[in-house]
């Protein structure tokens, strides 16, 4: 069993504490690294374009114009949510509100991407959404996947367990709103 | 391991049958944010509640629009105003487009 607490938790001066295994702040730095890789390669993998989505739905030359203005400004600010994000992996500190917003916009980034990559579709969301906070099942799932491609279980693992740490993420920091 | 590979599906881009611009500029912008089978429930609640000061229950009720009738307006207001909103819904990962308010 987990604490009861989850990893993510807001203490009482409005602070953030991460308390989450070596192995598990490892493999997220290097998911977040990989990520970051991606990102300033100019990478136009489709996965990764879903972080940049269009604007103007129904204007393409509107859209053209915001991309050119904005899609830079975007990438400069999924980086710097990046960069906290792994500072907050690689220290044992407490966190502020803004470390804490930062590392769950890179959570759900790398999930976004990961998601895409699956090809995740309606009929994995509702039950997704309905195991959330039970999530400590999630961690378990790897025995009995043998029949699934290698890489692809390996990534459906990291999406549930990016979708259970969001989970706790964001409900820490809804306590505070 | 890659685990970044694999296409997916944008909200389609669709001409808009053009009106006349002066007709257009008087009508406010509304941000519209669409259903996608990732973004947890949880999470788009919450980024509406931050982003746009809402309580629990308002977010929650757009947040169940998307996810049940595929979008909802979340806010509107000069295209300046839309377009920060759509900015900052994309920092956290929404799909989030902008249009003229219908007349």
């Amino acid at each position: 069993m987990k604490s009861k607490n989850g990893p993510i938790v807001r203490t009482k001066s409005g602070t953030f504490k991460v308390d989450l295994p070596d192995d598990h702040r490892k493999i997220l730095t290097n998911l977040i690294e990989e990520l970051r890789t991606s990102l300033t390669n100019s990478n136009d993998d489709a996965a990764l374009r879903r972080l940049f989505p269009t604007a103007y739905h129904n204007d393409p030359k509107k859209d053209a114009e915001y991309q050119r203005l904005m899609r830079d400004e975007l990438l400069e600010s999924r980086l710097a949510a990046i960069d906290t994000a792994i500072k907050v992996l690689t220290q044992e500190n407490e966190i502020t509100a803004e470390e804490i917003d930062a590392f769950s916009r890179s959570i759900n980034s790398l999930r976004l991407v990961i998601g895409t990559a699956l090809d995740i579709a309606e009929s994995d969301y509702e039950k997704q959404n309905n195991s959330q906070h039970d999530g400590e099942s999630n961690e378990d799932s790897s025995d009995g996947a043998s029949d699934d491609d290698d890489g692809q279980s390996v990534q459906k693992e990291l999406y549930e367990y990016l979708g259970w740490l969001l989970e706790w993420t964001v409900s820490a920091q809804s306590s505070g709103l | 391991m890659n685990v970044f590979i694999k296409a997916s599906v944008q909200p389609a881009q669709v001409q808009e049958p053009s009106l006349d611009d002066e007709t257009k500029s008087e009508r406010p912008w509304i941000v519209i944010v669409w259903n996608d089978p990732i973004n947890l429930m949880s999470y788009v609640t919450f980024v509406f509640q931050k982003l746009f000061g809402y309580s629990l229950e308002k977010a929650t009720e757009l947040m169940l629009d998307v996810h049940n009738k595929g979008r909802a307006v979340v806010a509107s207001g000069s295209r300046e105003r839309a377009e920060f909103d759509v900015y900052r819904l994309h920092e956290h990962g929404l799909w989030a487009t902008m249009e003229h308010e219908s007349l």
